[in-house]
């Protein structure tokens, strides 16, 4: 081989993969409308994008698995936080965690109720982007990690309701499990579901409580489905009478809500 | 030094191995914010230390390719430069960008883009550098008349690296097509033109320091960067895993990325048969360490640690963690720093105009073991930080916060061998700025004249 060969090798071999290169390109361009949803991007999603980029979130944040690695991948926290709890924790992140317990917390970005809005219009449309089914099971901000009989949830093709309703429990959407621990005494987010099922009845007993159930299973199928019916009293759970927890109603089959509610009321 | 002008290099290694010596202080910053509570948080948070330590890094990369150019092109093309001043007008314009930017990160003006967070006016200023730059050198080998295939692949490596950073300063309201063209700068960069620039600086080296063949050494350089490119503009694929691009980048992300490596094997084969033929016996020991150790670290870093999680059933599981900081920073160091020290050290007896075989190494030896020895402790620490990161947090599913707790005694080690690190690159500058002048023993006139402009 002289070295006239090898310059050949180099031209030729460079000049055939980069045509190929841009070849994908263009076809990548042709499918980005559909694979991203392109026509959601509202001028309050660009706006948002914006908000992401001013703030430098991507350089300890990471989206779509990019970005630096000093703080959680958001690529689907809309779907498992709900407008209201992130409205809430943009305002005062502190509010939520703090140094000492968790390590580390985000600063305050000092954003605007418009910003707030923005960015969280840019993170819904970031997480209906089709990805590849990505990441291959939740990745959650915080959870400690699922207990023995969680493991089971998987072989729930039993039909046992309470197998199947620790399965949507463990699923995201609705990742009910990156609020709700189901360890006594573990919060957080949203209160632990450990006795939920003697807490309510006790709950719907008491003369501060405003909302339409008469037993415990109704109870838990209102909090699902109409989170705000009764606040349960707490520093993250929710404010001014508004429960973080985004209504499940849109989220889940009729008979998903009542698989979650024979599982839950199994927690006595 | 054979041609006056080529002193225009020692500026830019200078600027270059002061920002090195910057982006040390800043890592460490970084690292240790990992450690728990940050007394830092509302001054310098991890967004701001990160983004500097990772733009310092670019530009003082850089910075040194620059001077190596600067260096390298007027002794292949046997001519005195075009225009120094131009070249001392470009370093300051391209300074005071980079010192812009950086002060400009502090106060929270950035463009937010992971690598290209310099704001539009920056990148402007940027280009314009890079247009200087390319026009002196331009003008140098068109009126020499002559162009080695050393200085070309440099030169086009050069070259492609300005016309690949103009793609970042579009802007896409789509998230998506942004990454999508992100990359085009980024990974061609990193995994295409500046493997060329590489290949090139490490061929000059290797002719120089072992006195091989130029027709053998060229004729090499050919293969490794028609491979760099068969395997790296499909390779970028591997940046399109999960981020909403058609699923047909994963497979062939996953294939051209396999034949990444087989590059850095290439180069780590043609310093072996340099040495083997020539031995060890030019006087510029420490040179031959950083360049021998360029193509065997670039091996290790870029080709196998990136191999280690480019296929897609791995990526994954992967995606995002601490197993990618693994692969970066060793890939950068093998290929990237280590070149460019090597050019520096190459150079530094000439420029300064001393014997270079009379030159006391201890000190640089030291800086050679304690950064290869603290980067090699790092990408362990990164590694076991990595892969526990993947098993708690991704496989079985416990909470980001928790696992980053589990894992804090990586960070610690991440810590002291960061240190190690520093302390390496501590000891490379006093070397270059203290020690080299004082050993000089034989002053060459011609040589003493050309002795720095400040």
């Amino acid at each position: 081989m002289t070295k006239r060969h090898t310059r050949l090798f180099f031209v030729v071999g460079t000049s055939v993969f980069a045509a190929i290169f841009l070849g994908l390109t263009i076809h990548s361009h042709m499918r980005f409308g559909e694979l991203t949803h392109a026509e959601a991007i509202t001028p309050q999603v660009i706006a948002g994008k914006h908000v992401w980029h001013r703030k430098n979130c991507i350089n300890c944040h990471t989206l779509l698995g990019e970005g630096a690695y000093y703080a959680p991948d958001l690529t689907k926290i809309t779907q498992q936080r709900g407008e209201a709890y992130l409205r809430l924790f943009l305002r005062d992140p502190s509010r939520f965690y703090s140094e000492q317990r968790h390590g580390r917390v985000m600063p305050n970005m000092k954003l605007s109720d418009e910003q707030i809005t923005d960015v969280i219009a840019f993170l819904t449309w970031v997480s209906n982007i089709d990805n590849q089914g990505w990441p291959p099971r939740p990745i959650v901000v915080s959870a400690a990690l699922p207990d023995a009989t969680a493991a089971n949830a998987a072989t729930a093709a039993s039909g046992d309701p309470v197998a199947l309703g620790e399965a949507v429990f463990r699923r995201s959407p609705p990742a009910c499990f990156s609020c709700h621990s189901t360890t006594a005494g573990t919060v957080l987010v949203g209160p632990s579901m450990a006795g939920i099922a003697t807490r309510a009845a006790t709950l719907i007993a008491d003369s501060s409580y405003k909302g339409a159930a008469r037993s415990a299973p109704d109870y838990i199928r209102e909090s699902i489905l109409n989170p705000s019916a009764y606040v349960v009293p707490g520093p993250t759970f929710g404010a001014g009478g508004q429960s973080v927890m985004p209504p499940l109603g849109a989220l889940l089959k009729p008979e998903e809500v009542e698989q979650l509610v024979a599982y839950l009321a199994t927690f006595k | 030094m054979r041609f006056r002008t080529q002193a225009v290099a020692y500026p830019y290694f200078v600027v270059a191995l002061l920002l090195y010596g910057l982006q040390m202080v800043f890592g460490l910053l970084s690292v240790a914010k990992y450690l728990g509570p940050d007394p830092l948080i509302h001054l310098l948070p991890f967004d701001v230390s990160k983004a500097i330590h990772t733009n310092l890094l670019i530009v003082w990369v850089l910075t040194g390719f620059m001077g190596a150019a600067y260096w390298l092109v007027p002794e292949e093309s046997r001519t005195e430069l075009h225009s120094p001043t131009m070249a001392y007008a470009a370093l300051g314009l391209w300074t005071l960008a980079g010192v812009t930017a950086v002060v400009g990160y502090l106060f929270g003006w950035t463009a937010g883009n992971k690598l290209l967070e310099q704001p539009l006016p920056v990148k402007l200023a940027i280009v314009v550098v890079m247009l200087m730059f390319l026009y002196n050198l331009g003008m140098t080998i068109w009126k020499a008349k002559r162009l080695t295939t050393t200085e070309g692949v440099l030169m086009a490596g050069l070259a492609f690296t300005a016309i690949l950073y103009l793609p970042s300063l579009l802007e896409f309201d789509n998230y998506t097509v942004a990454i999508f063209y992100r990359w085009w700068t980024v990974h061609l960069w990193v995994e295409g033109v500046w493997e060329m620039i590489q290949g090139a600086l490490l061929a000059y080296l290797l002719i120089r320091l072992s006195g091989i063949d130029r027709e053998v050494m060229e004729k090499w350089l050919y293969v490794i960067v028609g491979l760099t490119f068969i395997s790296g503009l499909l390779g970028t694929a591997h940046h399109y895993y999960f981020v909403g691009v058609p699923s047909y980048w994963l497979p062939l992300g996953g294939f051209f990325s396999a034949l990444e490596p087989l590059v850095f094997v290439a180069m780590s084969a043609y310093a072996y048969q340099a040495i083997r033929r020539s031995g060890l016996s030019h006087p510029n020991t420490l040179a031959l360490h950083w360049t021998l150790g360029s193509a065997i670290f670039s091996a290790l870093g870029a080709g196998l640690l990136g191999l280690a999680h480019t296929w897609p059933s791995v990526n994954r599981w992967t995606h995002g963690t601490l197993i990618t900081p693994m692969h970066g920073h060793s890939a950068f160091f093998g290929a990237y720093v280590m070149i460019v020290l090597a050019v520096i050290t190459y150079a530094t007896p000439a420029l300064m105009g001393h014997d270079e075989s009379q030159r006391e190494t201890r000190t640089g030896l030291w800086a050679f073991w304690l950064q290869v020895g603290g980067m090699f402790g790092m990408t362990m620490a990164f590694a076991a930080a990595g892969i526990g990161q993947v098993y708690l947090e991704r496989v079985l599913g416990m909470g980001y916060l928790e696992t980053q707790a589990k894992i804090q005694v990586h960070f610690l080690m991440l810590v002291a061998t960061g240190t190690l690190f520093t302390a390496g690159v501590a000891l490379f500058l006093w070397d270059f700025f203290f020690l080299a002048p004082r050993q000089r023993t034989h002053v060459e006139p011609a040589a003493a004249a050309a002795r720095m402009p400040a």
